[in-house]
């Protein structure tokens, strides 16, 4: 079973598709966390991933908005899209019953 | 790069000029990624140098999770580091005392004495012989960490550095008698003068100790390109340079309570040990060598 921060990220590099790289995937996560995503977190998560099977990356072409240094491409792959299917399996069938948005909205 | 609202452009470049440091320790293809990601989401200095020692921090400390780093700091950094440490300090102050007759004592009326010049040279090849021997312990070390653990180069290096430093510290307690001694008997009038007390073992240790140990870490790193048999022998060289750096030492006999029965350690076998410790000198020519015909047939 994959982390949470795992999933993040292989949800991020799906949406993102071919455009799936360092700075866009944390942007991702940052949008929909609406929480800072350190890039030593970042990184060292994809690498865990890539041990695993889940994705697969490589070194992009250089561009000037970069500074002319190249992006980290993410790939996911049929193993990374099915732990990352489990994953949210396994949260939608835990949250079954549990109401969290009349929660959120009590809280609030 | 990013811009830098609430702090002063020299602060900004400080911080920046820390990640191109910081980043040194990533992975080439890493720190190209991760320089290229703070660019383009234009992160202010000081957040990219979070960003970045966050990063180096999770990169150096994961393979401590490890059992092998931790066998490698115990069984060849702390050792070798306090030895190299203790060598490095009897070596300067043995010479310091030779340095200090010729140096502070010269006299231009001896030049014409024939007595003087005779030992004059004896003394200037013993002291190049306890460099040269020192400056080659050095550098196996340094060989042996970068051959070893070519990925852990880095943290190693720091660790062994400070070993270095904090080395005469662990072994103060019985090298107590002996500095008190070597330092306050005979030799009084010598380590009465601050150079020789304090600077001149800086000196020695940075020179003989420090330079040649990264040189050595360097030398390690590149052996992974070796055919596994010369990685052997020279995994055997430097092993056989270890006992040597005692047996060559009276002072590491001592410290490390090692019995010495003179007929044993005056052997021949003993001798030629002794020769070991300047395979650095051999390799290093045959290394020179080897790249220059590696040049020449290029160039052709």
């Amino acid at each position: 079973m994959i982390g949470e921060f795992e999933y993040l990220i292989l949800s991020a590099a799906t949406r993102l598709r071919e455009d799936a790289y360092g700075a866009a995937i944390r942007r991702e996560i940052e949008d929909a966390t609406r929480h800072g995503c350190s890039i030593g977190a970042l990184y060292t998560t994809l690498d865990r991933l890539e041990a695993k099977g889940f994705i697969k990356t490589r070194m992009g072409d250089p561009t000037p908005e970069r500074g002319g240094r190249p992006k980290r491409m993410v790939r996911v792959t049929a193993m990374g899209i099915r732990a990352a299917s489990d994953f949210y399996a396994a949260v939608t069938r835990v949250s079954r019953g549990v109401s969290w948005e009349t929660n959120r909205i009590a809280v609030r | 790069m990013g811009d830098e609202p609430n702090r002063s452009p020299l602060m900004a470049r400080v911080c920046w000029r820390l990640v191109d440091i910081l980043s040194l320790m990533l992975h080439s293809d890493e720190r190209e990624a991760v320089r290229g990601d703070l660019v383009e989401s234009g992160a202010p200095g000081s957040q990219a140098l979070r960003d970045v020692l966050g990063l180096v921090a999770r990169r150096q400390a994961a393979p401590w999770t490890h059992w092998r780093p931790w066998l490698t700091f115990v069984t060849l950094v702390v050792p070798l580091g306090m030895l190299l440490s203790v060598v490095s300090t009897t070596t300067a102050d043995g010479s310091a005392v030779y340095v200090w007759m010729y140096a502070n004592n010269w006299k231009w009326g001896d030049l014409g004495n024939a007595g003087f010049w005779h030992v004059f040279v004896e003394t200037v090849l013993l002291i190049f012989k306890g460099y040269l021997a020192l400056a080659c312990w050095s550098w196996t070390s340094g060989f042996v960490l970068g051959t070893i653990s070519p990925r852990m180069t880095q943290t190693n290096g720091v660790l062994f550095f400070l070993m270095l430093l904090f080395g005469g510290l662990v072994g103060a307690p019985r090298y107590f008698a002996y500095f008190w001694q070597f330092r306050r008997g005979a030799n009084g009038p010598v380590f009465s003068l601050l150079f020789y007390r304090e600077t001149f073992p800086v000196i020695v240790l940075a020179l003989l100790v420090v330079g040649p140990s990264l040189w050595g870490i360097r030398q390690g790193k590149r052996t992974e390109r070796l055919r596994p048999l010369l990685r052997y022998i020279l995994g055997i060289a430097a092993i056989a340079t270890l006992p040597a750096m005692v047996i060559q030492n009276p002072e590491l006999s001592v410290f490390l309570k090692l019995f010495r029965r003179r007929e044993i350690w005056d052997a021949w076998q003993i001798w030629l040990l002794q020769l070991v410790v300047y395979w650095p000198v051999a390799y290093l020519v045959a290394d020179a060598i080897g790249r220059h015909r590696h040049r020449r047939v290029a160039s052709i």
